[in-house]
């Protein structure tokens, strides 16, 4: 199975579960299937035109980046505000072998140098959750949603 | 799927923090508290209203038999030291990532966040089943009678506030908080100096020096039950109850520890704290904040108690002490407002850890293991509504204790000397309201 067809089928769970007002779901059923960790192909999968099945319900998604430098984060860090029920792309790029967790989500990915790993989820639980890399103890951002 | 190692936001345990209120509720909720202020102090009662310590409905004489019974005390003493001991085995032999090991959601969400509705509920809970009472008893044999017995009135509360302030600390500040081996490091070393002590100063020491036991006690007393001065268990309003709180010295001190350090935890979930200050999130910064918010509620409340003190003429030295019970309920609001979402959201961690405490392949005693917390549990609307209710509530309740207070202190002073205390009140109500939308 490639990322291409993975990730639309991922598209298409998240919207069923925000059409089934998400009551009792697992966050892992919301987003696991489009929690990857990808070669850069995923990234342009993501960019092109929505499925269908992406209608109404959810708006264009929000695509956010942090790139990993000797340790230091740049790009969109510190407080994030998204949407509730927004349909988001977390691009993180490392210097440095490690483990990105999102919390509350609980989507991991494993960081490699020179291949930035995506993370698709859709934002359907409200809070403040952080993005942290495991090894290094980094707090990338706190995703505001709601 | 891989576990995280590591289960840390900006404070305790818990895997989100609350959304930041929304300025319209906070605007709401501080107008509401500065408009009901003004209405207590000049349109209520003028003579004192509540009952004293003879008051109350007695309990049937049944349960009071059960609640004073020392058979029953020690059978939940010894409940309370198996569920204790098992929680330290689990934090030294269970799994090492913080997120499935049950010790660290047991002692910060559980037991420190669930303390508080256990004893709004049925009362000083934790004076009932302290299992370190049960290993004094046991130990006191081998010490002897306690030699520092008579010296322990003078020390009033004060232990109590030094040991509630060395835990939230440990809650609050160090990195390694949420460790398993670092919780049971905590829990082992406050055992041994809270069981020691008392073996010194004799089993009264709990009372006065346990910071739990002092914290279950004084929330108790904005229960409906309560004891009355002739120790018969009765029924009665909580504005009531908490008006007989005893003024003993360092009252004072353990309601501004509470009240600083919840009010620091919600420092440390704004944008300028982690940006600004608090962005090394190193030990220094976090403990200077932590001194630096107990600092400053406690300026406050001493500038606000001695101000009215000195309007109506009164010795300025028991002013803090004698007003301190009417601030429990705003720390109270704080509290509610601060962990609600975590007992009723991450606290669903405890219970699935529960499961199987060592993580031990194939056991799953609940069938419980395998659930997800659910963090939908609660909306956020939901949330909200309920910080900014219990800030105002105890904002209402704490002005009509001090009201109450004022009056008994000094029948004829005009409710303008009351004013200082309730511009201090308010500052705390608002502070804590800006503190949840974070500025």
């Amino acid at each position: 199975m490639t990322a291409r067809t993975r990730l639309p089928a991922g598209l298409a769970l998240a919207t069923a579960v925000l059409l089934t007002g998400c009551a009792g779901t697992s966050p892992e059923e919301a987003a696991s299937s489009s929690a990857a960790s990808s070669p850069p192909s995923a990234t342009s999968a993501g960019s092109g035109t929505p499925p269908a099945a992406v209608t109404s319900q959810a708006p264009a998604g929000t695509r956010l980046a942090v790139t990993v430098t000797g340790g230091r984060a740049d790009g969109d860090t510190g407080r994030v505000p998204v949407g509730l029920g927004e349909l988001v792309t977390l691009t993180v790029a490392s210097d440095a072998v490690d483990e990105l967790h999102l919390h509350g989500y609980d989507l991991t990915a494993e960081l490699v140098p020179g291949q930035p790993a995506v993370l698709t989820f859709t934002a359907d639980i409200a809070g403040v959750f952080e993005a942290e890399l495991h090894a290094a103890g980094t707090v990338l951002l706190s995703l505001q949603v709601g | 799927m891989e576990d995280p190692a590591l289960e840390l936001v900006a404070h305790g345990v818990g895997s989100r923090t609350d959304l930041p209120l929304p300025l319209g509720l906070a605007l709401y909720g501080a107008g509401a508290a500065i408009l009901v202020s003004f209405v207590v102090l000049l349109l209520f009662w003028r003579t004192p209203k509540l009952g004293d310590a003879a008051s109350g409905r007695p309990l049937p004489a049944g349960l009071q038999r059960a609640a004073d019974s020392p058979a029953v005390r020690r059978g939940l003493q010894a409940v309370a030291l198996a569920v204790a001991g098992l929680v330290v085995a689990a934090a030294l032999l269970g799994p090492e990532e913080t997120s499935r090991n049950l010790a660290p959601w047991v002692l910060y969400v559980t037991f420190w966040v669930g303390l508080v509705p256990a004893s709004l509920l049925a009362g000083p809970v934790w004076r009932v089943v302290n299992p370190l009472r049960l290993l004094s008893r046991l130990l006191r044999p081998l010490s002897g009678a306690p030699r520092g017995a008579h010296r322990l009135p003078a020390l009033g509360l004060w232990p109590g506030a030094v040991a509630l302030l060395a835990f939230v600390w440990l809650e609050l500040v160090p990195a390694g908080r949420t460790d398993p081996d670092v919780v049971a490091g905590w829990l082992v070393g406050y055992a041994v100096v809270q069981v020691g002590a008392s073996l010194w100063f004799g089993e009264e020491w709990f009372a006065a020096g346990d910071g739990f036991e002092v914290y279950s006690t004084l929330l108790a007393r904005l229960s409906v039950l309560g004891r009355r001065d002739d120790g018969r268990l009765v029924l009665r309003s909580p504005l009531t109850n908490a008006t007989t709180t005893p003024s003993r010295p360092g009252l004072a001190a353990v309601v501004l520890v509470l009240l600083g350090s919840t009010a620091f935890d919600g420092l440390t979930r704004t944008v300028w704290w982690q940006s600004g200050p608090g962005s090394a999130d190193d030990v220094g910064s976090g403990t200077l904040g932590l001194v630096a918010m107990v600092a400053l509620v406690a300026l406050l409340y001493l500038a606000g108690t001695r101000l009215s003190g000195r309007l109506s003429r009164l010795p300025l030295g028991p002013q803090p002490r004698l007003f301190a019970a009417t601030v429990v309920p705003i720390a109270l609001g704080y509290t509610v407002a601060h962990y609600f979402s975590l007992l009723v959201l991450d606290g669903q961690t405890t219970w699935i850890l529960a499961s199987n405490p060592f993580g031990t392949a194939g056991v799953d005693l609940f069938s419980t293991y395998g659930n997800v917390v659910d963090l939908r549990a609660v909306s956020a609307d939901l949330i909200a509504y309920v910080q900014v209710g219990a800030v105002v509530a105890g904002h209402v309740v704490g002005v009509l204790l001090a009201h109450e207070r004022a009056l008994r202190l000094a029948p004829r002073a005009p409710a303008s000397d009351q004013l200082p205390l309730v511009v201090v009140m308010v500052l705390f109500t608002v502070g804590g309201l800006g503190l949840l939308f974070g500025f």
